[in-house]
């Protein structure tokens, strides 16, 4: 009987309200690290065991504790300052890391939350970082002479701590890359930093792309050094199989089936049609099955809905097929 | 000789100083049902009275807008024009920002004018005459989803014509210069030169404006043949992200004036004057039959708002040099 089609996320998970105050409170002084700290691990706890009720198979600790992608990692680390607010959209903003010096990791960046999350659970709980291209595609450059030169060591320094997180015990280690999609032109780079921020690294590795000009970067994308490549499929409405067809997609992949900008849950059967295309060109061992990108942007409500109708859609392919988890 | 000096579209809306009008916060409070349009409508002209003075004291010679009511550079000009739909939220380009892709669902058409009263309202607190900003036609259609037309070069043409109008509107309501942001020249192949020409060619019929055809990020090497010889003003080139453009200098005709993107509007990274100044004298020595602008390569809006004013007085330091006043 064939194994596969296991189910998991994409790593950020929505931040309670109550959550969202608080760390409001906490920038205006209101509440200390160590109350903000309590908090943050208890909507942790809280998440990991949704994602058990839920009945996904990998779990993430839902990043509850982070803010932006890349601003979390670089105020951690020596060589970045922040930068005062930038527009993203709209009246959204965030404050952008500026390499002002030689980036390096001095400290663990998410080693406690993970083994925090993971001793809340007996499901494995993935390590989830930013990769290096996309940390040095979202910051200002002051420092370096080229992007080159700011991805390489960026990678460096993830991979110190997705070694750590190994040596903690962490089995699947996704280093982020949603920038990678955009300039296909850098495409090489973006391996070779991604590369050397996953060598050795004694783990299932796998990197999330959002959605690009894959007309370009595909099928070199399979040239990324990882076991699983995990991709928006739903938000494209897989249009993504069609370059399958013509090219054999040749890594496990993480299947998103689940638009996360739009507040309407899917439907049951409209999750397994996705599959059921996908399993044309895939293995279900090949195939990890979970929402096109991180789930911050929806309301835990939402989130949670959303998952569950995945996870029943899952269920009833593998039943329909045989398969197993 | 004077180098006159120019911004490329929007500028942060945040303030520099704190307690100063806000249109981040007033719009925060409109959520909460805390503020009104009105509260809106009065932060929008502060914050556009701060961008447009701070312009002029550090001596930009062709100062804009800041495009405040602006959430990007395309929704709020197709929103207003019969034919576009506005959807969901995606990327702009390799920038980490977004913008929401407006969608050609039926005949494009321009019924109306749609940023002739926010220009006008920058315009009334100028003491120069403000280059106003309008998407260009070619990257307008490419931001764009068409579910409506079978063939582009239709679909191209149709909003040229509406870019077309609404920049005629512009024109008559005084606007002395207009600014085409297009992007997406610099990622044209070679074989869409036709389609470049069709929604090109409508934006410079009969203008009296000058205009400004500005192509950020990328240089527009591949389709260079069909722009060349198009009766823009300048042609604005990003010579910090695309190096290569420079080659294109050599290829301007003589008497034509290129706008040269020299001040780095995505990188926090600030210029040295003098060496801006250099480069300045470089394209000089290079191309002196030709006339020359200095302008940021893009919209400030990338860079927090201290940097984006620092980056002005760069500019115009630069440009002071470069026009052999430098003391």
């Amino acid at each position: 009987m064939p194994r596969g089609l296991w189910t998991t996320t994409v790593g950020s998970f929505p931040k309670p309200p109550h959550l969202e105050k608080e760390r409001n409170q906490f920038a205006r002084g209101e509440i200390s690290a160590d109350d903000l700290r309590k908090l943050e691990r208890d909507a942790t706890i809280e998440v990991i065991r949704s994602q058990e009720e839920i009945g996904l198979d990998i779990l993430v600790d839902g990043e509850l504790y982070r803010g932006d992608m890349t601003t979390y990692f670089a105020e951690l680390m020596d060589g970045f300052t922040i930068s005062n607010p930038v527009r993203s959209y709209g009246n959204r903003y965030y404050r952008k890391p500026v390499a002002t010096g030689p980036v390096r990791r001095t400290k663990p960046w998410t080693v406690d939350w993970w083994k925090f999350a993971q001793s809340q659970t007996k499901k494995p709980v993935k390590g989830m970082l930013t990769g290096p291209y996309t940390m040095m595609d979202w910051s200002f450059n002051e420092h370096y002479p080229s992007r080159e030169a700011l991805a390489m060591d960026l990678a460096e320094a993830i991979r110190e701590e997705a070694m750590a997180l190994v040596e903690a015990g962490a089995t699947f280690i996704q280093v982020d890359e949603p920038a990678i999609s955009v300039r296909p032109e850098e495409l090489k780079l973006a391996v070779r930093a991604l590369g050397r921020a996953v060598e050795g690294v004694n783990a299932k590795t796998i990197t999330h792309i959002c959605y690009g000009d894959f007309d370009v970067i595909y099928p070199a994308l399979l040239d990324l050094p990882v076991d699983m490549i995990d991709l928006e499929m739903a938000n494209s409405r897989y249009d993504l199989l069609d370059r399958f067809r013509k090219h054999r997609f040749t890594k496990e992949i993480g299947y998103g089936v689940l638009d996360v900008h739009s507040h309407r849950i899917e439907t049951k059967e409209e999750i397994k049609q996705g599959i059921l295309r996908g399993l044309e060109y895939l293995s279900p061992e090949q195939m990890y099955i979970d929402p096109d990108c991180g789930l911050k942007t929806r309301t835990v409500e939402e989130a949670r809905e959303k998952l569950a109708v995945m996870v029943a859609a899952v269920r009833e392919v593998r039943e329909e097929r045989g398969i197993t988890a | 000789m004077k180098i006159e000096t120019t911004l490329s579209g929007s500028f942060p809306k945040l303030p520099l100083e704190p307690g100063a009008p806000n249109v981040r916060v007033i719009r925060n409070r409109m959520d909460q049902g805390k503020a009104s349009e009105k509260d809106l409508a009065e932060a929008t002209r502060e914050t556009t009275r701060r961008i447009v003075a701070l312009q002029e004291s550090a001596g930009v010679d062709i100062p804009m807008g800041g495009q405040v009511a602006w959430d990007d550079a395309q929704t709020y000009f197709a929103r207003g024009v019969a034919g576009f739909t506005i959807a969901g939220l995606i990327r702009y380009l390799d920038t980490n920002t977004y913008y929401r892709q407006p969608e050609i669902t039926s005949p494009v058409s321009w019924t109306q004018p749609v940023t002739v009263e926010s220009y006008r309202m920058a315009q009334g607190m100028a003491h120069r005459p403000l280059k106003a900003f309008l998407p260009g036609p070619y990257s307008l259609y490419r931001f764009s989803r068409d579910l409506h037309y079978k063939d582009p070069k239709d679909a191209l043409a149709k909003v040229g014509e509406a870019v077309a109008r609404e920049a005629k509107a512009l024109e008559d309501q005084g606007a002395e210069w207009i600014h085409f942001e297009e992007p997406w020249l610099g990622r044209a192949r070679s074989e869409e030169a036709a389609l470049v020409t069709a929604a090109l060619t409508p934006l410079f019929r009969g203008r009296k404006a000058k205009t400004v055809l500005h192509v950020p990020f990328r240089s527009p090497g591949a389709v260079f043949g069909a722009i060349r010889d198009l009766p823009w003003t300048v042609l604005g080139l990003d010579l910090v992200e695309s190096p290569e453009a420079w080659e294109l200098l050599a290829k301007v005709p003589a008497g034509r004036t290129v706008g040269l993107g020299l001040v780095d509007a995505r990188n926090t990274r600030l210029e040295d004057p003098a060496r801006v100044a250099k480069e300045v004298e470089r394209a000089r020595s290079e191309r002196p039959d030709l006339g020359w602008q200095l302008c940021t390569t893009a919209s400030l809006e990338y860079l927090p708002v201290d940097r984006a004013a620092m980056k002005v007085a760069r500019l115009t330091e630069a440009a002071r040099l470069a026009s052999g006043n430098g003391g």
